[in-house]
Order: structure tokens, then sequence, then C-alpha cells
């Protein structure tokens, strides 16, 4: 199944507006949160199905690119950096894979079952590992920034 | 101005306070153990120990006869604006008008109040985010309009029984049966619906994907026990939402319309 771009952003859109209501996110925040979660839906979609990367690598550049759209964000609407981020990382995050993983345990496919909940695993690793590394890049940006490393 | 008047027991009750609406409005416990951290710091107490899990906050210092208390957090949820206005507490203390009585005060009507979205909002968003996820992942326009549906509907009933005080595992399995019903009967309204994709949307907002997601980052941060608590957390609300839905479709599958 390819989906267009385009219906992929507006969706991915809708989805994330709302979620952003149900984390009670702040009022003018909420269409900036959408933009970054559609983002991030659209470049993992375009690296998934159009140019078929496996599903860490796709996820992890995905949350990359919304990760650093939400910190950048962040420093301009003077708003802590996980406003932006959850909300924008609900379309990518794997809830589905593990309810899916727990159905199929449940219904004692347990081959499907344990591989979905690993992929599950996998994927919220390399989510985890996106956030991680941009929020590290940002950190060491303003340490050096505020005391001068190779004055002092 | 409350920057520089405080003593030892005063920054510690403002900083359990202020840690205690910070977890229970579900941020990460490093970005909690930070504020807290920060906050003794600028008040010249850089000495605090913080130690924060998902379900503790222990503070206090090094010596025997000091000061520490702990603080026990049963119920969490998620509400970013809270922790946006925190955020803006700290990085602006030296502009804080309130003194401490006003401070605790600020903090513990922040416990009470309610939040900003309504009980209708939540429903209508959830109907909306179900919705958006059904398309997202291959549904038609029927698929759309039963998912919009079925997602109200669950988080109405979540939020109509929520007096009662279900616990989480109950919540979420109620949740599921609830979803799993009205996507039958969405079905057998309408010959286009798919099943999946129906039930694949409106669970969306129930499962537990940032929950699992936060757990791998604690883990990362180094914030080991609450790595394990959410982790944890998570599979126990996917496997309790799945006990719910595939009780509802195996009884369908069994005895379909028998039931009537």
């Amino acid at each position: 199944m390819v989906m267009g771009l385009y219906e992929s952003f507006l969706y991915s859109f809708l989805a994330t507006i709302a979620f952003a209501v149900l984390f009670q996110a702040p009022k003018r925040t909420l269409i900036i949160s959408g933009v970054i979660g559609a983002i991030g839906w659209v470049v993992f979609v375009y690296l998934r199905q159009y140019l078929e990367y496996n599903s860490f690598h796709a996820n992890f550049l995905a949350t990359v690119a919304l990760a650093l759209i939400s910190e950048l964000s962040a420093r301009m609407f003077k708003q802590p950096a996980t406003v932006f981020l959850i909300p924008g990382i609900i379309p990518l995050v794997p809830g589905l894979g593990m309810y899916q993983g727990m159905k199929q345990i449940i219904e004692k496919s347990y081959d499907n079952g344990v591989t979905t909940l690993l992929t599950a695993g996998t994927d919220s690793a390399a989510i985890a590992l996106g956030i991680m590394v941009i929020a590290s890049i940002f950190r060491v940006i303003k340490i050096s920034a505020t005391k001068n490393f190779w004055t002092k | 101005m409350i920057l520089g008047q405080l003593n030892r027991k005063q920054t510690l009750d403002i900083a359990m306070a202020l840690g205690k609406v910070l977890l229970k409005s579900g941020a990460e416990t490093s970005r909690v153990e930070d504020t807290i951290e920060r906050f003794c710091a600028k008040n010249h107490y850089p000495d605090v120990n913080v130690f924060v899990t998902p379900t503790v906050i222990v503070l206090g210092d090094e010596q025997p006869d000091g000061y520490s208390c702990v603080c026990r957090i049963r119920s969490r949820s998620t509400n970013l604006r809270t922790v946006s206005e925190i955020n803006d507490f700290l990085y602006n203390l030296d502009k804080w008008p309130l003194d401490y009585e006003g401070t605790m005060d600020y903090f513990n009507n922040k416990l009470k109040e309610t939040p900003p979205y309504n009980d209708k909002l939540i429903c209508l968003a959830s109907g909306l985010a179900s919705a958006g996820f059904s398309a997202m992942l291959g549904g038609n326009s029927h698929d759309f309009i039963a998912a919009f549906v079925t997602g109200l509907i669950a988080m109405l009933v979540l939020k109509l029984l929520s007096g009662y005080r279900p616990s989480a595992f109950w919540e979420n399995a109620l949740a599921g049966a609830t979803i799993a019903i009205v996507a039958i009967m969405c079905c057998a309204v309408s010959v286009q619906c798919t099943m999946d994709k129906i039930i694949v949307g409106a669970v969306m907002p129930f499962v537990p994907g940032v929950a699992f997601t936060n757990g791998l980052r604690d883990y990362m941060a180094g914030d080991l026990v609450s790595g394990n608590s959410r982790v944890a957390e998570a599979i126990l609300f996917a496997s309790s939402i799945a006990v719910g839905l595939a009780f509802v479709l195996q009884a369908w599958h069994k005895w379909g319309w028998d039931l009537w």
C-alpha cells in the first residue's frame, strides 16, 4: 500500500493535533506540533515506502528530522522541547505494534506475537535514539556557548 | 521576589511541591530531577539530592540530621501546559512576584485545577485522532467515520466511568471491549467498513507507544528504575487493551448473531 505524501501529511496533521489536545498541550503550540508530527510521518512514509529503507533506519531518520524542528521551535516559542516532542512522535511510536503483538500472543500465535513485539521494541529504540542524539547536540551547543571551553 | 529569601526548609518545601506538580503532569523523571536540582542550586543549596521514579519523589541531603521528605505519587496524567508553565517559572525565577506562602498556594492550586480542555473536547479529540490514524494506515472513507465514532464512544465511556476510579488495567480493558463492540456495530451498519482498520485507528488513543518510548529514553539517560517501571507499565497497558478487545472479538466469532 503506497499512500500519497499530501494525504499522509493531512491525516497525520489532524491526528497529531488531536493528540496534542489529549495531552493538554498549550493552545498556541497546537498548530506547530501538528506540523511537526506531520513532517515526521511524511519523512517516515517517504523513506519507508518510496526509498524502501528498513523500519529502524526510517524511524530513526524521521525522528531526527522532527526532533530537530522541535528543538528549534522550542527555542523560538520559549517552551520546553517536550511540549513539541511528545505529540510529534505520536504518528511514529509503535503503540499499535505493541497492541498487535499482545493480541497475537493472547490468540496463541506466539511466533508472530514475539516478532511483532520485538519489532515494536527496536522501532521504539530508534525513536528514543533519534531524540537523544538531537537533544545531546543541542546541549553541547548550549554549554559551549555559555562557557568558552578553549580559554578556560 | 523569591530568590535569595528562602531558608533550607522552605527551599525543600517548594522543590517538593514543584516536583509533585511536574510528575503528576506526566513529565519525564530526568526533567523532574533536573528542575528540582536547578531550583535548589539557584537558591544556594547545591548539595540537595533528589531521586525520582514515576511513583515516588525522594528529596534530602547527605547529612544524618538533615531535612528530607518523601512523596508518593499515585495517579499521573499528561498535561503539557503545566510542564510548560513550570519551565517558565524556573527560567524566570529572578522575576517571580510571589513570596514563599504565595508560591506554595500557587503549586497547591495547580494540583487541584482542572485541565484546560474539558471532557467533551477530549472525547472529540480522541475521535479525531482515531479517524486520522485509520486513514493514515489505509482505511477508506467509511472507516474514517466509523473510527471517529468508535474512538469518541470509547473515550466517552472511560470519562463516564472515571468517577468509579477503575484501576489502569480495567480502564484499558474496558476501552478495548468498547472499541470492539462499537466496531462490530459499525461493520453491521455498513458493508464497506473493514473491522481491522477501524480497530487499528480507534485503539491509538489508548495504546502506550509514548510510554514505551519514554521508558527507553529513561534507560538511555541512565534512569534505570524509572525506565523499568515505564516499560512495565507500557506492556501492562498493551496487554490489558488486547485482553478487552480479544474477549469481545472471540465471543463474536464464536456465537455471532446468536448473542442477540
